[in-house]
C-alpha cells in the first residue's frame, strides 16, 4: 500500500507541475490544449492533489485529517475482512480515476506530453477578407454542410483511449504444451528421427497423376499408347470381400456370352470366280449362280403380279350392268314369298315340347343300357385275349414308331444344324442377303490397272454382320414431318411469272 | 383341384427373354446408345424359339435379348459414361445457345470420355481367344483407313485405322507370316497364320469408295471403335513376341538411308514418320538386335506314339515352308507408277525381296529405275519405251501367283503384252475327284519339280497325270473296271462257244514270268478289298454303293468339264489360226 502511494506521489507533483504555468507570458496568450473542457479536470486535479498527504488542506472536514480528529478506532488487523472495511482507498480510486480522465481526454498523462501537444501560438483573429469571402459562400449553399448532425456527434467516439486489443484473437489455447511439442519435434528432426505420421504420409501410395489425363484422352485419338493387356495380372490386392460388397468388383462375364451367334466365318471369301482374271468355268459358275438368283427374284415377282391381276371372270359383263341398273325396279314376289313358309314351319316345330316318356320305355331303356355294357366288357376282354396272337404283329409296329421318332430326331437335329449358318429373325425386318458381285465377261478387265472394282466392301462387311447375328437387319429411319408445309409463291417469284 | 391358379407369362421362356425397348428403358438409355453398348460388350440379340409365348401371346416382330444378358449390362461402367455424355452435349449446346464462348471452351476441355481396355480385357481372357477373332478387326480396319476423310466418320479415327494396319503389315513382314493372297473383284484377300491362326481379312482397292446409302455408319463406327482398341493391343503383344519395339520404330541403318532423301519433299515433319512406316520398304527396330536374335535351330525330339517317318515327314514340310518364306529372297523389285504399290510392296517384302519406286510416286524408295542390279520390274502397260537388258518386265500378278504357289513361276507367261494365265483363288481346295482347271495342275507339276519342256506336250503330260491321279484315287473303281474286263471276255468265249466255233487253242512256249513285288503286294491287297467288299453285309453294301456311285458321278463330272474345257481351248486355237 505505502510502496503504491509514493508512486503516485512521484508522479503527482508532476501533474501539479503542469497546471502551475496559467500566469501569462509575454503577450501571447498560452492556453490547453483542449480549450472547451479544460476547466474540469484542472479543477478535480486540484482536488486530488489536496488529498495528497503532503499537501496542506485547507478544509479539515475530509480525508486523512479528519480521521486524525477522530479517535481512531481498534480493529483487528489480522483480518482481511477489517482491511477492506477499514483502510481508506478514496486517494487512490481517485487518483486513478484522474489518470483515466486524462487518458480519455486527452490521450495520455499530461505531465508526459510534450509542450509542443499542449501549447500553440495564438496569432489573434483571422483576417476580415477570409471572413468576407466565406458569407459569399455561405449565401450559395444553404444549410451548410460543415456542421455535422447531433445526432452524429452524440454517437461520436469522444474517448482518446484506444479500443482494447481482442485478447482472444492473439491468444492460443495449448500454447506452452504446443511449444513444448515443436521444440521436441525439433530436437528429433535435428537427430533425424522422423515422426510417425510424417512417415505414414511418405508410405501413402502416391496419387497417380496420369489417370487423369488418360481419362480425358478420347478414345480414337490416333498416337494413343498400348500396353500388355494380356501379360499383368489384376492389380488390385484389396481384399475380396471388400470389393464385393462396397459394389467395386467387377462383375464376372458369364461363358455363356462368348459364344458365337453364327458358325459363319467373318471373312467370306468370294468365289473362284470373283477373281479379277478369273478361270473360265470358275467364272461360269459363279455367273450361273447370279443368275440363279434373279431368276428366283424374278419368280417371286411374277408371283405377285399375278395375284395382283384383275381376273376376267371378274370383271362387269353388259348383262350384270344392266342387272345392276335394274335393281329394284322389277319386283320379284315368287322368291320372297317361298322361304316365308319355311322359316314359319321351323319356328313351330321348335315350339313343340318333348312328350313325357311312360314307365315302361324307361325300363326298357335302362335295360339296354345295361345289356350295352355287358357286351362292351365282353367285348374288350376278348380283344386282350386275342392280342396274344398278335403279339409279333404289336412288336413290329412299335419297333416301327420308335424308327419313326429316331428318324425324326435325326431330322430335326440336321435342320438345326442347318440353322445355325442361317441368319435369324432378330427383328421386324428379315436379313435380306446383298447382291452378288459378278462382273460379265466383257466387263472383266485385262489387267490389274484397268479393273473396275464392284460392289462396295463397307456394305458387304455390314451384311456380314447381319448374317451373322451380331446385329438386327434395319431400316433407314425415315424422316416424318409432323406439321404441314405451306408452299407460297414469293412475290418477287410471282411478279416474273 | 387346389392351388392358387397359374399365371400366364410368368414363367418359362416368358421370363427369359426381355424385349430391347424394355432393356433400354431398365439401363435409362437412348436408343443409339444402347445399341452402341450391346455391341461393345458383345451383346447381341436372340431369336427365342416360341417367339408367341415369349411375347405375351402377341405375334408382333420384336427383337429379344437375354435378361441375364441385359443384367449383366447393369454393371457396366460405360453406362454412366454415356450418361455423363449426355448431360455434356446438353450443356454444350446450352452454351452454344447463350453465345457463352468460355463456358463452351471448359466443357470442351472436360469432355468425358472413356476407355474400352477393360473389355477387352473381359472379352478375351486370353490373347489366344483375342487372335481368333482378328479377323473382322482388320477388315474393319483395313476398310475405316482407305476411307476419304469427308465427315462420314472422325479424321482421327481414320487416322487410328490407318496407323494400326501399318503396324499390323509391319508386323506381318517381319514375321514372313502371309500365306495366300486372291486379288478379287472386291478387295485384295490376304491370309497369313499367326501362332497357329488363319487370319483372313480383306482390303478394298483404294479410291474406290462410293457411299451406300443403306449402311449404318453409326454401328459400323461403333465397331470400329471396338476394334482399334482390340487391334491395338494385339499389335503390342505380337511385336514383343517378335523383339521387336512398339510403337515401331525404323531401323536406324534403314532411318539413316531415308533420311538422306530430302524429307521436305513429301508429307510435314509429323506425318513423315508414319509415311515412311507405311512404305513398307524398311525393316523395324528390335530390342535386341538381329545378330543376337538369330537363334540356333531347335532340336527335334519325337512326340511319343509318334514314328521317326512321321517325324521326318514333318522336318521336312518345316523346310520346305522355310524355304517358301524366304521365297523372293536376292531379288530386287522395282514398281511402275501404274501397280497398286502398297499391296505389292506389302508382299514382296513378305517374302524377303527388295523393292523400291520411284521418287515422286511416294516416300521411302530406296533405289532408283537406274539401278542394275535390278532383277524385276513391274510393269502394267501394253509396252515401256527404254528397256533394260539385265532385268524382266513383268505384269503385277506374276508376284500374286507366285505367292500362291510358293514357287518362282517361269517369267515368260506374265511378260508385257501377253495374255496372262487366269488368276486363281487360293482359297479353294479341291477333293479328289473334283474338277482341277488345268493352269493349277501346271501350277502343281512345277511345285513337284517336274519341268515344261513345251506348252503342248505339257498339256498332254498334265492329263496323263491327270488320269494317273484318278487311278490312284480309287483302286476300287479299278478293280471293278478289271471285273468288267473279265466278265466281258468269258462273254465272248461264251458267244464263240454257242456259234459252234472252235476255241482258237494253240500250245506256245512259256515264258518266265517275272514276279513283281510291288505288283504282287498292290494285288493282295486289291483281292483282300474285294473279298472285303464281298464279305459286307446288306445294309453295309448298300452304302458302300451309294458312295462310290457318288465319286464316280464327280469324278464323271470332272471328266466332262475337262472335255468341255478342251474343246473351248481348241475353238480358242483354231480361232486364233484363222485370225492369222
Amino acid at each position: 500500500m505505502t510502496n503504491m502511494i509514493t508512486l503516485t506521489c512521484n508522479v503527482l507533483p508532476a501533474g501539479g507541475a503542469s497546471n502551475v504555468p496559467q500566469a501569462h507570458k509575454k503577450k501571447k496568450r498560452v492556453s490547453f490544449l483542449p480549450q472547451s473542457s479544460n476547466m474540469a479536470p484542472s479543477r478535480r486535479t486540484k482536488r486530488v492533489v489536496a488529498s495528497q498527504p503532503g499537501f496542506l488542506n485547507l478544509k479539515p472536514s475530509s480525508g486523512a485529517a479528519g480521521l486524525a480528529g477522530v479517535r481512531r478506532k481498534r480493529v483487528n488487523k489480522n483480518k482481511k475482512k477489517n482491511w477492506n472495511k477499514h483502510s481508506d482507498i478514496n486517494d487512490v480510486t481517485e487518483f486513478l480515476e484522474d489518470v483515466r480522465h486524462q487518458e480519455r481526454t486527452i490521450g495520455g498523462l499530461l505531465s508526459e506530453k510534450s509542450d509542443d501537444h499542449l501549447f500553440f501560438l495564438d496569432v489573434g483573429q483571422p483576417k476580415k477578407a477570409e471572413q468576407k469571402a466565406e458569407p459569399v459562400d455561405g449565401k450559395k449553399r444553404k444549410g451548410k454542410a460543415v456542421r455535422p448532425l447531433r445526432i452524429d456527434l452524440i454517437l461520436q467516439h469522444d474517448s482518446l483511449v484506444p479500443p482494447p486489443k481482442d485478447v482472444l484473437a492473439y491468444q492460443q489455447p495449448n500454447a506452452k504444451k504446443l511449444r513444448r511439442i515443436a521444440q521436441k519435434a525439433e530436437q528429433l528432426a535435428a537427430k533425424g528421427v522422423v515422426p510417425r505420421r510424417q512417415k505414414q504420409l511418405l508410405n501413402r501410395r502416391p496419387a497417380d497423376r496420369t489417370v487423369k489425363k488418360a481419362v480425358t484422352e478420347a478414345n480414337n485419338n490416333p498416337d494413343r499408347e498400348y500396353y500388355d493387356i494380356w501379360g499383368q495380372e489384376s492389380k488390385d490386392t484389396a481384399d475380396p470381400w471388400y470389393l464385393q460388397q462396397t459394389g467395386k468388383k467387377r462383375v464376372k462375364r458369364p461363358e455363356k456370352l462368348n459364344e458365337k451367334p453364327s458358325v459363319l466365318p467373318a471373312v467370306e471369301v468370294i468365289a473362284p470366280g470373283g477373281s479379277y482374271n478369273p478361270d473360265f468355268f470358275s467364272h461360269q459358275a459363279l455367273l450361273q449362280e447370279a443368275h440363279e438368283v434373279e431368276v428366283k427374284k424374278q419368280k417371286e415377282e411374277d408371283k405377285i403380279e399375278r395375284q395382283l391381276a384383275v381376273n376376267k371372270e371378274h370383271l362387269a359383263t353388259e348383262e350384270t350392268i344392266l342387272r345392276e341398273q335394274v335393281e329394284g325396279l322389277v319386283e320379284e314376289e315368287n322368291e320372297e314369298e317361298a322361304p316365308n313358309e319355311e322359316e314359319e314351319g321351323v319356328a313351330v316345330g321348335a315350339i313343340t315340347v318333348a312328350e313325357k316318356k311312360t314307365e315302361r320305355q324307361r325300363k326298357k331303356e335302362r335295360a339296354y343300357k345295361v345289356k350295352e355294357q355287358l357286351r362292351q366288357a365282353n367285348r374288350y376282354q376278348n380283344d386282350k385275349r386275342q392280342q396274344l396272337f398278335q403279339l409279333r404283329s404289336i412288336k413290329t409296329s412299335i419297333k416301327q414308331e420308335e424308327q419313326e421318332t429316331k428318324d425324326k430326331q435325326k431330322q430335326r437335329k440336321a435342320k438345326q444344324e442347318a440353322q445355325k449358318a442361317q441368319p435369324r429373325r432378330l427383328g421386324k425386318l428379315k436379313f435380306k442377303a446383298q447382291d452378288m458381285e459378278v462382273q460379265l465377261s466383257d466387263e472383266l478387265a485385262g489387267s490389274l490397272r484397268q479393273l473396275k472394282p464392284e460392289g462396295s466392301v463397307l456394305k458387304d462387311r455390314f451384311k456380314s454382320l447381319q448374317k451373322r447375328n451380331l446385329i438386327e437387319p434395319r431400316e433407314r429411319a425415315k424422316f416424318k414431318r409432323r406439321l404441314k408445309q405451306k408452299y407460297v409463291e414469293k412475290r418477287a417469284f410471282r411478279e416474273i411469272t | 383341384m387346389g392351388g392358387l391358379q397359374k399365371k400366364k407369362y410368368e414363367r418359362g421362356s416368358a421370363t427369359n427373354y426381355i424385349t430391347r425397348n424394355k432393356a433400354r428403358k431398365k439401363l435409362q438409355l437412348s436408343l443409339p446408345d444402347f445399341r452402341r453398348l450391346c455391341i461393345l460388350k458383345g451383346i447381341y440379340p436372340h431369336e427365342p424359339k416360341h417367339k408367341k409365348k415369349v411375347n405375351k401371346g402377341s405375334t408382333a416382330p420384336r427383337t429379344f435379348y437375354l435378361l441375364k444378358d441385359i443384367r449383366f449390362l447393369l454393371h457396366e461402367p460405360i453406362v454412366g459414361k454415356f450418361r455423363e455424355y449426355k448431360v455434356f452435349v446438353r450443356k454444350l449446346k446450352k452454351a452454344y445457345g447463350k453465345t457463352e464462348w468460355s463456358s463452351v471452351e471448359r466443357l470442351k476441355e472436360n469432355k468425358p470420355t472413356y476407355k474400352l481396355d477393360h473389355i477387352i480385357k473381359e472379352r478375351y481372357p486370353s490373347f489366344i481367344d483375342a487372335l481368333r477373332d482378328i479377323d473382322d478387326a482388320l477388315c474393319m480396319c483395313f476398310l475405316f483407313s482407305t476411307f476419304a476423310r469427308t465427315g462420314k466418320c472422325h479424321v482421327q479415327t481414320i487416322q487410328l485405322c490407318r496407323r494400326l494396319t501399318v503396324e499390323w503389315m509391319n508386323y506381318v513382314i517381319a514375321s514372313r507370316a502371309l500365306k495366300k493372297v486372291f486379288i478379287s473383284i472386291k478387295g485384295i484377300y490376304y491370309q497369313a497364320e499367326v501362332m497357329g491362326q488363319l487370319i483372313t481379312w480383306l482390303v478394298p482397292y483404294q479410291f474406290s469408295h462410293d457411299h451406300p446409302t443403306d449402311v449404318d455408319y453409326r454401328v459400323m463406327a461403333t465397331f470400329t471403335e471396338f476394334y482399334t482398341t482390340l487391334l491395338g493391343f494385339i499389335n503390342f503383344r505380337l511385336y514383343h513376341s517378335l523383339n521387336l519395339l512398339y510403337p515401331p520404330k525404323l531401323d536406324v541403318k534403314a532411318e539413316s538411308e531415308l533420311k538422306e532423301e530430302n524429307d521436305d519433299d513429301y508429307a510435314m515433319n509429323s506425318e513423315s514418320y508414319l509415311e515412311k512406316l507405311s512404305a513398307l520398304s524398311a525393316s523395324l527396330a528390335r530390342v535386341v538386335s538381329t545378330a543376337e536374335e538369330e537363334e540356333a535351330e531347335l532340336d527335334q525330339f519325337p512326340v511319343e506314339g509318334e514314328d521317326m517317318a512321321n517325324m521326318e515327314a514333318r522336318e521336312k514340310e518345316q523346310k520346305q515352308e522355310e524355304a517358301q518364306k524366304k521365297l523372293f529372297e536376292g531379288l530386287k523389285f522395282f514398281l511402275n507408277r501404274e501397280v497398286p504399290r502398297e499391296s505389292l510392296a506389302f508382299l514382296i517384302r513378305c517374302f524377303g525381296g527388295e523393292v523400291s519406286w520411284d521418287k515422286s510416286v511416294c516416300i521411302g524408295s530406296t533405289y532408283e529405275v537406274t539401278d542394275e542390279t535390278i532383277t524385276h520390274q513391274i510393269v502394267d502397260r501394253p509396252n515401256i519405251g527404254k528397256q533394260y537388258i539385265n532385268r524382266y518386265y513383268i505384269q503385277p500378278q506374276w508376284v500374286y501367283d507366285c505367292v500362291n504357289a510358293k514357287i518362282i513361276l517361269p517369267v515368260e507367261d506374265y511378260f508385257l503384252g501377253v495374255t496372262l494365265p487366269p488368276h486363281l483363288s487360293p482359297f479353294v481346295e479341291e477333293k479328289d475327284g473334283d474338277y482341277v482347271p488345268p493352269e493349277k495342275l501346271k501350277i502343281m507339276a512345277l511345285q513337284r519339280g517336274e519341268k515344261p519342256a513345251h506348252e503342248q506336250e505339257d498339256e498332254e503330260e498334265e492329263e496323263d497325270e491327270e488320269d494317273e491321279e484318278e487311278e490312284e484315287d480309287d483302286n476300287e473303281e479299278e478293280g471293278d473296271d478289271d471285273e468288267e474286263a473279265e466278265e466281258k471276255n468269258l462273254k465272248k468265249m461264251e458267244e464263240q462257244r454257242s456259234q459252234g466255233k472252235s476255241l482258237p487253242v494253240k500250245v506256245t512256249a512259256g515264258k518266265v514270268k517275272v514276279e513283281n513285288p510291288a505288283r504282287l503286294e498292290q494285288e493282295e491287297k486289291a483281292e483282300e478289298k474285294r473279298l472285303a467288299i464281298m464279305m459286307m453285309k446288306k445294309k453295309e453294301k448298300y452304302l458302300y454303293d451309294k458312295i462310290m456311285f457318288g465319286k464316280k458321278r464327280k469324278v464323271r463330272e470332272a471328266n466332262k468339264l475337262a472335255a468341255k474345257r478342251k474343246a473351248h481351248d481348241d475353238a480358242e486355237k483354231s480361232k486364233k489360226k484363222a485370225r492369222k
